[in-house]
């Protein structure tokens, strides 16, 4: 919807399929009449004619370097045709195709299909067969990263998130790249890099978690709740925070920060993170006055304030005031946009029912 | 902005045309077709248009053409059954290569959700057919795939699993405890649901996960109070003017009913900005008909859809109400529970 089509033959050089020698001895398989359609596309020529003869070749089929051609074809306008894939696998794989030519071919169609999910799909299928995991564990990291079909994976996610920074698909696939061969270090590398291109790429954060969460040094990966080595968790309140400072309203480091901190360390949202947000709200230069006008800071607090009430519960009563104090700030001054939610969310402070 | 509420007669005929006749360019949708039916029907049922724009005769017609895409029984095809996308495939009889006509959950959920909104019974889908190709599905994760033979597999095929057994009052097919399980694997930091554990937090997932477990019955024990909480938070903060899909992404449409729904479904209604939620949807109203994803944009069917449902969260006064957990009018989600035999997991 909305994407360009590149049309693989000008219309009027068009030769039907069926007045090819190269197809006499194929009989094709129009689309049934359908008097009853619904959601009926008004098919150009050509495609009726590519898809008659696609459905003749899959039938049976068929293994030959016209099957793949067509196949190709046929998925640079449809690429939502879930069948063809797998069909076209199948032919690469028989037909001994080589993969650097089928690489450059999936390469082209992503350019034409940005947000088509197959192609990545069917490129994990073609990466995973080139190296597969038993040669990739002999090698260490630095090894793994120079690897040419590495090296060539990363590059074709790199150059799709130039093309669009949050490309969803570039990014989950660089984690199955990054969890499939174990090349973690290079990962937390790229994130910076991308962070440092635009602080508000929410992928590039959340990427850093992943990486956070990955298999560094060859641990096993993470649980959801374990905890986290005190030096890492003061580099990243650190890190955060100098992003925050860049951009105070900007919710991804906010986001990242107080998620981190609150699954696995949170004794330092209010022994780390609270002082140091005081600090820069205090400090009366630029982003000061910028910090405490943005929801971000007074939602923290909020956060922060709740989490310390419950570990200091002689102190509870004071701390969950300062967090109802924060919350009408937001549905009154800083972000009356959701005045309903900040007024439950202060409920909840009274009630103590957040869990 | 119309402060009369939507262009009802507009998009009731934008939905017509789509249902009688799509350009070629739009070939790239030719294999999600029975999903394209799905959406106009629920855009026609959600501006409550449905009977008065398809006339009975067109309503069989369409039965007809969505049990054509029922993939028949033929030998070593046991997890292809289920409903196609589409008639790209070719006639049933002349695919013996079983992998070369294949159902899809999204298309087979889409189905099922056509030929309720068409009036029909379900009387000739072929239930235990579905409940085994799920079966064949599901992975050791327990998440899903929406067709052998690909990678594919995500919360989206989830859904579609859940809704079909739901639909169809059938559980054999999908496990649910494993579901379950790699739902509450895609709980975030920030507090949104992702496609697969790590991965960014996202609308359309938010969506897929949570209707899941509303579906299987299984969202509070999945998602715990302190989870509601901070999903409930991330899909506010997401309200800027209208939703957006993800953290510092631009409003987008179809999110009103991804994220408005999600929210309907963990009790947050009272929450909403409605007003901005419904001025955004209202600015994304192309004035020949239909709804796009922006405001600078051209409408689609999907946009269209969700669209509207999205409004109608907002706006319960003005237009008939959708389910949250399908997309479906509530009336007919009514009936379905009402039916039900298959206990809680």
């Amino acid at each position: 919807m909305g994407e360009s089509e590149k049309h693989s033959s000008d219309k009027d050089d068009y030769v039907p399929l069926k007045e090819q020698e190269e197809w006499r001895d194929v009989t094709p398989i129009p689309q049934e009449e359908e008097p009853n359609t619904v959601c009926p596309i008004a098919y150009t020529d050509e495609y009726s004619d590519m898809m008659s003869y696609l459905r003749a070749v899959m039938a049976k089929r068929e293994v030959s370097q016209r099957a793949l051609d067509l196949t190709g074809r046929v998925i640079e306008v449809n690429p939502g045709h879930y069948t063809v894939w797998m069909y076209r696998k199948q032919l690469v794989e028989e037909l001994g195709t080589d993969s650097e030519n089928e690489l450059d071919w999936v390469a082209e169609i992503s350019e034409i299909h940005h947000k088509n999910y197959q192609l990545w799909h069917y490129r994990e299928a073609l990466i995973s067969r080139l190296l597969d995991q038993k040669t990739a564990e002999a090698l260490t990291q630095d090894q793994l990263v120079r690897h040419p079909v590495i090296r060539r994976e990363l590059l074709f996610a790199t150059n799709a998130i130039d093309g669009d920074s949050k490309n969803f698909h570039a990014w989950s696939y660089r984690q199955w790249i990054v969890r499939t061969y174990g090349i973690w270090d290079q990962e937390l590398v790229f994130v910076d890099t991308m962070i440092n291109e635009d602080v508000r790429n929410n992928s590039a954060w959340n990427q850093r978690y992943f990486v956070l969460m990955g298999n560094g040094s060859g641990r096993p990966e993470k649980n959801p709740d374990s905890p986290l080595e005190d030096s890492l968790v003061d580099r990243e309140i650190a890190y955060a925070v100098e992003k925050i400072k860049l951009a105070p309203n900007n919710e991804s480091p906010w986001s990242y920060i107080t998620g981190l901190l609150l699954r696995h360390a949170p004794a330092r949202l209010y022994n780390t993170l609270l002082p140091k947000l005081q600090a820069l709200a205090a400090e009366g230069s630029g982003y000061a006055s910028s910090i405490t006008t943005t929801p971000m800071y007074w939602s923290a607090l909020v956060d922060i304030y709740e989490h310390q009430a419950k570990d200091l519960p002689d102190q509870a009563s004071v701390l969950l005031d300062m967090a109802k104090d924060a919350c009408d700030l937001l549905a009154f001054d800083h972000d009356p946009m959701r005045g309903k939610y900040w007024e439950f969310r202060k409920s909840q402070l009274c009630a103590g029912t957040t869990g | 902005m119309s402060a009369q509420g939507l262009s009802v007669d507009i998009h009731a005929r934008y939905f017509k045309h789509c249902l009688t006749m799509l350009p070629a360019q739009t070939a790239g949708l030719d294999a999600t077709r029975m999903t394209l039916a799905h959406l106009c029907l629920a855009g026609l049922a959600a501006l409550g248009r449905l009977d008065e724009t398809v006339s009975k005769q067109e309503k069989k017609e369409m039965v007809e053409w969505i049990y054509a895409q029922q993939i028949p029984a033929r030998r070593g095809n046991e997890a292809y059954r289920g409903f196609r996308g589409g008639s790209l495939f070719g006639p049933h009889e002349a695919c013996e290569n079983v992998a070369a006509n294949s159902g899809n959950v999204a298309a087979t959920y889409s189905a099922l959700c056509a030929l309720l909104m068409l009036g029909d019974d379900l009387a000739r889908v072929d239930r235990e057919a579905i409940v085994r190709a799920l079966g064949c599905l599901q992975q050791e994760s327990g998440s899903f795939i929406p067709h052998p033979g690909t990678t594919e597999r995500d919360p989206r095929f989830i859904f579609c699993a859940c809704a079909i057994s739901y639909i169809l009052d059938d559980w054999r097919g999908v496990d649910r405890l494993a579901a379950s399980r790699y739902i509450g694997g895609c709980i975030n930091f920030d507090g949104g649901m992702t496609q697969a554990p790590l991965h960014e937090s996202h609308g359309g997932h938010l969506y897929c996960c949570v209707a899941s477990l509303s579906l299987m019955g299984t969202l509070h024990k999945v998602v715990a109070v302190g989870d509601r909480s901070r999903m409930l938070r991330w899909a506010m903060l997401h309200q800027n003017g209208g939703y957006q899909g993800r953290t510092n992404k631009d409003p987008d449409v179809c999110y009103s009913f991804w994220i408005g729904a999600s929210v309907e479904m963990l009790g947050g209604h009272a929450l909403v900005n409605c007003d901005e939620v419904a001025a955004f949807i209202q600015s994304c109203e192309a004035p020949y008909g239909g709804v796009s994803k922006n405001p600078d944009t051209r409408p689609d069917p999907l946009h269209s859809a969700l669209g509207i449902a999205g409004y109608g969260f907002c706006r319960p006064d003005e237009l008939p109400r959708m389910a949250p957990e399908l997309l479906l009018p509530e009336s007919i989600v009514q009936s379905l529970r009402a039916a039900r035999t298959t206990s809680a997991v």
